[in-house]
This record gives structure tokens, sequence and C-alpha cells, in this order.
């Protein structure tokens, strides 16, 4: 009885159960409205509300983190999100599906921050309370991800907004703790409420939050000492998912998957490998995984190398040049690709060449691989954007604090009885995992057994990873990092953390966990209390 | 009401498959058992068609985590709200068909003080390695897999009518397999997720995490020249 091991095991276990029918590839044209997300644009202000207690809201009680009465400074922009259902065209040999979105939009609308400027968000639950899909719930708690935010405005997992209620939002978007810590330029914002955030970020529930200051202006026509980074239409968002639809086209999911859900298509913007018309010039791209497991090794079809500018929410401080980079679940990288050197006509794929059969960990690297998006070069435009030596400096780096650390922490990401724990223990609401003091930096150990790899998030921090199985990082993940992967190929890391943020508010809690969306809501979930 | 009756309606409208027949078809398989009282059953029939319940296997020959596990989930069943708990059919499902007679699973039940409402089940050792891969409770690692202990500290708690499933291990606080089974009875609209809940169980610092390197060695860090 025990010890065979039938074939399907080691393929995917969704691709046991279901088969995507055919979809030609490069159909579906990534366009303003269609793939390239909205922009938010602000409303009039309004008075805040008080957070909801909970769902249940009848016992009288409240929510772990409930705001004050918000004051908010004169200088801030309101904004204001309905989360609905949608019909959603994946692509069009497939029908309409029946999806959640931000406003309606997959992906949801894209936020501009200026460092600054604070914003409002009102996020109202729209969606019915009864919904015969069955991915995903109708209960939401929402997640700027690598944002600084007050824990009432972090989207703790318990902190949830029911059909029919809504919940505000505050994010400062000023420097934290004035260190120029954070150099903030590609968040995201996703569901993260408890036990069901794979599904509901699954559904369709994420969007793009970027930041620009008086470096990286959002204008390539500013002189130095601006950045001037390829900007407006030649600044893309892009996330990257993969799916997995029934023999109908329609998205499925598979609840007993408790590894981490694959899916046959690969998404980019909501579109099964869609095509882009592209300039003779340079574009600046953000790359998201916001797949719930699977990792992806990027490279272009043409053999040139991509510009790395940033890792997860930060510039780097200075570019480099790679021929393919690894994502994982969560993870940004920005890059900049320059067209300029190609043919009219030309066709060039983004290419992943990382095969991955479940939700353990990815495998082999693979060729040709599989092309996620078409570029296709149709037009010469011009080009005053610049790729500087120096992006954004670090002044607070491991050099800097390293002396002044006083406490590591290790962290064992493991697997035991069926079920995923952190130092042999699942997420408890009540039970917190550190302490740290707010500005003193710690080193914080993180491990993996068993041949999994954990792509590690930590809220309320930019991380740098020291070290990697005690050697040096490679150079990409040499920057400010909210993510780090463990485990298997990725090996253990050695990270330095501190947490900046000055909340009036006094502690609250934030949560660490495996971005692994099934493994989180397995509850390989941590949190701490910055002191 | 059972909203099954007007969710295949509703899918319908809306074009989507009816996703409760899918899980029974994918994941529910009706496979044949015998009851603690050794009554022959149906397992999606007689078990679950229709119900919220919160399956877990278990075998009596167990000494490691089968014991806690039990203990946990008699403790939530016994926590229950009774408006709750007659609602929650608790199913416990043996790995050692060939040992776990009836007679024996009805002697384990009495011994962990298993409530009315949880039936344990013993069957052929093909019927029930079939369950547990169609209820996700297997391990990649074909060793860790034939390890029969790791497959006996998952809750996987369905509300069948709504489609609704997921697991939990049996390994958290008690209290927190009972909110969770309350929220599988309950719809969202009706969770309680506030301090309240997050309090129900008293706060602590997690004991594992908290040994802390002091002070610190730095070994382990490569130079950082550039």
């Amino acid at each position: 009885m025990f010890g065979l091991k039938p074939a399907w095991v080691r393929a995917s276990r969704s691709g046991d159960l279901w088969r995507s029918p055919a979809t030609a590839p490069f159909v579906t044209e990534l366009l303003p409205g269609r793939g390239l997300p909205s922009i938010s644009q602000p409303v009039a202000p309004f008075s805040t509300l008080v957070d909801p207690g909970d769902c249940l809201n009848v016992d009288g009680s409240r929510a772990f983190h409930v705001s004050p009465p918000r004051e908010v400074p004169p200088n801030t922009e309101f904004h204001l999100v309905h989360v609905r259902p949608v019909m959603h065209r994946f692509h069009p040999a497939l029908p309409p599906n029946p999806m959640w979105g931000y406003n309606g939009e997959i992906p949801g609308p894209t936020f501009v921050a200026r460092d600054g400027t604070p914003q409002l968000v009102r996020f109202v639950n729209d969606l019915p309370e009864l919904d015969p899909v069955q991915i995903g719930l109708p209960i939401l708690a929402v997640h700027r991800h690598g944002g600084f935010q007050a824990p009432q405005d972090d989207g703790y997992p318990l902190d949830t907004f029911c059909s029919g209620q809504s919940r505000d939002y505050f994010f400062p978007n000023t420097h934290a703790g004035r260190l120029s810590q954070n150099c903030h330029s590609t968040n995201w914002y996703h569901d993260h409420a408890i036990d069901i955030t794979a599904q509901n970020v699954y559904r369709g529930l994420c969007g793009f939050y970027l930041h620009y200051n008086d470096l990286d202006t959002g204008n390539e026509m500013d002189p130095a000492p601006a950045l001037g980074l390829p900007s407006g239409q030649y600044d893309v968002g892009l996330v990257l998912q993969d799916r997995q639809f029934d023999a109908n086209g329609f998205s499925v999911y598979d609840s007993f998957d408790h590894n981490g859900f694959l899916g046959d298509k690969f998404l980019v913007n909501g579109l099964i490998q869609p095509f882009m018309q592209v300039a003779r010039r340079k574009y600046r791209f953000r790359l998201l995984n916001g797949s719930n497991a699977r990792f992806y090794d990027l490279t272009l079809s043409n053999g040139r190398p991509f510009v790395v500018i940033g890792t997860d929410s930060c510039l780097l401080e200075k570019p480099i040049q790679v021929s393919n980079f690894r994502i994982g679940p969560g993870e940004r990288v920005e890059v900049i690709i320059d067209f300029s050197g190609t043919a009219l006509g030309e066709r060039i794929h983004l290419v992943n060449r990382w095969e991955q059969n479940n939700g353990r960990k990815p495998d082999a690297l693979v060729s040709p691989g599989t092309p996620l998006l078409q570029f296709r070069v149709n037009r010469d435009a011009r080009d005053f954007s610049r790729i500087p030596d120096v992006l954004v400096p670090v002044t607070q780096g491991p050099r800097e604090l390293l002396p002044q650390v006083q406490i590591q922490r290790t962290f064992k990401f493991g697997r035991s009885n069926g079920g995923w724990v952190i130092n042999g223990e699942f997420f408890d609401e009540n039970r917190i995992q550190a302490d740290p003091r707010r500005g003193t930096p710690e080193i914080w150990h993180f491990e993996s057994r068993g041949g999994w790899t954990h792509p590690v998030h930590l809220h309320l921090c930019d991380m740098f990873i020291l070290a990697r199985d005690g050697k040096r990082p490679p150079l990409i993940e040499r920057g400010r990092k909210d993510m780090v992967n463990v485990g298997a190929s990725y090996g253990d890391a050695s990270v330095l953390v501190k947490f900046d943020y000055e909340f009036s508010e006094g502690p609250g809690r934030y949560a660490f966990h495996c971005h692994t969306t099934e493994h989180e809501d397995h509850r390989m979930m941590g949190q701490f209390e910055v002191i | 009401m059972n909203p099954r009756f007007f969710w295949s309606p509703l899918a319908a409208i809306l074009g989507v498959p009816d996703r409760v027949a899918e899980i029974r078809d994918r994941s529910l398989p009706n496979v044949p058992l015998v009851t603690h009282e050794g009554r022959k059953v149906q397992f999606y029939d007689d078990l679950v068609k229709g119900r919220v319940v919160a399956i877990n296997f278990m075998y009596t020959r167990c000494t490691g985590v089968c014991l806690p596990s039990t203990t946990h989930i008699a403790q939530a069943q016994k926590d229950l709200d009774e408006r709750i708990a007659k609602q929650v059919t608790f199913l416990s499902i043996s790995l050692d068909g060939e040992k776990d007679t009836p007679e024996r699973l009805n002697e384990f039940a009495k011994r962990h003080g298993a409530g009315p409402r949880w039936t344990f089940l013993t069957g052929k050792d093909s019927d029930i390695e079939l369950l547990r891969r169609k209820l996700g409770a297997y391990e990649r690692d074909p060793k860790v897999d034939a390890d029969r202990s790791q497959h006996a500290a998952l809750v996987i708690m369905g509300n069948e009518p709504e489609g609704r499933w997921q697991a939990i291990s049996a390994l958290v606080h008690p209290t927190r397999i009972r909110q969770a089974i309350e929220r599988t009875v309950l719809p969202p609209s009706k969770w309680a997720t506030g301090l309240a809940v997050v309090n129900e169980v008293p706060f602590e610092r997690s004991p594992a995490s908290f040994k802390l390197v002091q002070p610190v060695d730095l070994s382990r860090i490569p130079a950082l020249t550039p």
C-alpha cells in the first residue's frame, strides 16, 4: 500500500486532473484598458470610516487592528476602489470567466504615488455573498506588498472586511525613519485574508503600486540628478501568473492540492501569452511574479541582455547586466530592455526556461522554454531616457549596519506531518515569533530542508541578503529586498533586517510568511511586533 | 436552506460549470467503508453528501501524532456551540485497514471521548489509499509518504453543498481547529476574525523562535568587501 510511487505523483497534480484547451499564442495585444492597467485617479476627499469590527459584528467585538479616528495630512490623495465581479477573457479561444477585480479590472488599477504625498484608499467589498464559482471567498484584507504602513493599514490577515463592508487604508509614502532606507519603486497590492489568500489572488485580486520621487521622477526628459529612466508609455508593469483551465476553458482551482497550485497556461497581465507592439528604443519593465507557486527563469529570445535596475520594492545602487534572471512568487525585478538595435518587424520573446511540476520547487532549466510575451518591433520613437551608472546609493547598508548588530534569530522553514511550519510551529493568531527593536538591525537566518523552495516575505522591511549558504549572494540579490527565496537550488539565506518606521499608534503585528500562497494559507506564517 | 438549490441555477446563468459536482467527481470517491459500529457505508453518498465534514486520517497502533491530533479534534468538537456542532460530521479514517477492525476503532473512539456525529472508518487498503490521495493527504517524497504517521495530522474540512474545502493541521491549538470548523459551517459574512477571536488563545512568544544568538557571531557572514 505504501511506498508505491504512481507516475502521477511526479507530474503536476493539476495537470493530472485537467488539461487546458489549446490557445494560439500571441493573438491578444496588450493595450491600455486590456492588459495594460489603468491608473487610479484621485477622487474628492471623503470622511474616513471606522474600520469594520469584524465580519460578524453581532457580538460587539472589534477587528484586531483598528485605526483611531483618522486625521490625514492636508495633501492626502483620496482613492476609491470597488472590489467586484467581472467577466474576463483570458484568450479569444476561451469563454469569458467570472473573475474578481479591483474596480473590476484585471490586473487592478495601478496606483502612482509621489514621495511625500500620502494616499488614503477606500476598498469597498462589492463581491456577492454567494458565489457558485467557489474560487476564493468574499472576505478581504488588502496588503500593499513592500509598503511601509501602520499595522491597521498593512492588510493583517485577520483585519478583514466582508461583502457590503469597506475598509480604509492609509499609505504615508514618506521615508522610513528619515533614513532614506526606502527608495521604493515597485510595490504591489493583493489580497491577504486569513486562510484564503491563495484563492482570492488567483481569482484576480492584485495590482501595482508605484512610487516616484525626486530621483526617479517618472519623466525621462528631466535632467540629472533625475535618473531619466524610460517613462510614460515606455514604463510598463507586467505581472506573470499561471492558470489552469478545464476542458471547456473555465478557470479551475484544486483546494485539495496543498503543495502549491500550478497551471498549464501562462498569463501576462491577465492574458494568455499576449503580444506587445514596441518602438525601437529603451523600455522600463516592472516584472512581478504574481503566481501562487510558480518560479520563472526569464531570458530574451534574441539573446540580448536585460539591464536590471531594481529588485523587489527598491531600485539598485548600480544597474546590472544579465542574460537571464530568476523570479519567485511575490518577487519583482525591474529591467530595461533596449529595442534600439532591432529591425522593424522583428519579433522577440520573453521566455521562461524554468520547468516546474509541483509546488515543491522549480525543476530543471529547459531549452527553448515557453514564450510568455511577444514583443513586435513596429516603429521608431525618440528616446530621451538614460541608464545612469548610479541609481540609488545605499547609505544604510550592511557595511554601516553590521557593526551595530546585537541579535540573531533563526527561522527554519520545514514540512512535517502534512503541514508547513516555521521553527516547528504553525501560525497562531496570538503567538509572535520576534520582537525587534525599532531602528535596531538584526540578522535573521532563514533555512529550508526537505528540498522545498519557500519564497519568504517580510512585511515592513527592506532587507539585505548577507549570505547564501555562507557565501556571498549573487549580484542580483545584493540590493534591498522584501522577498528571499530559501531552500533547494537557492540555498539558505542570512539577511540583515531593520524596522525603521515610526507609527504614532504604537506596536502592532506584522506578518512574515512563505509567499507560495497555498503554504501561507496552511499557516506557514509568523508574526513580529516592533517594540 | 441548502444553498445548493440555487447554486446550480446561478452557475447555469453565469455559464460556469457546477463546481460542487466537479469536486465530488474529482476528489470525493464513493468508496465502500465500514464504520466503528460495523455499518457498511459509501464514503460520498452516506458520509459527505450534503454535509459539513471534518476529516482526518489515523490508525490505532499509531503512537506519535495520532494521539495529540485526536485529542485536539475531540476538544474542538466538545467546545463547539451546540447549534454549530450538530451541523458537523467528524470522520476519522484508518490508514491501517488490516489491523483496524470496527471493534478496535470503537474502542479507540471510546478511549478518546469521541462525541456523537463522529464516525471512525476502516476499509480496503486500496480504497483508503485512493481516498487519501484524492483528499490531498500525501507526500511527494515516497520515503516520507511511506510513513503513515505523516498523514495523521491534517484536518480536511469541507462544506460539501457549498463546495468550500480547506485543511488545517490538527497540531494547532484546539481552539483554532474549532474556529476553522465554525468558519466552514458559517458563510464568510458571519465569520468572526476580530480581536476576541485572536485572544481566545492566550498570548505567547514562540519558545522556538526566541532562542536568540547573543553575542553575535559573524563568522557565517562572508566578507563584505565589494
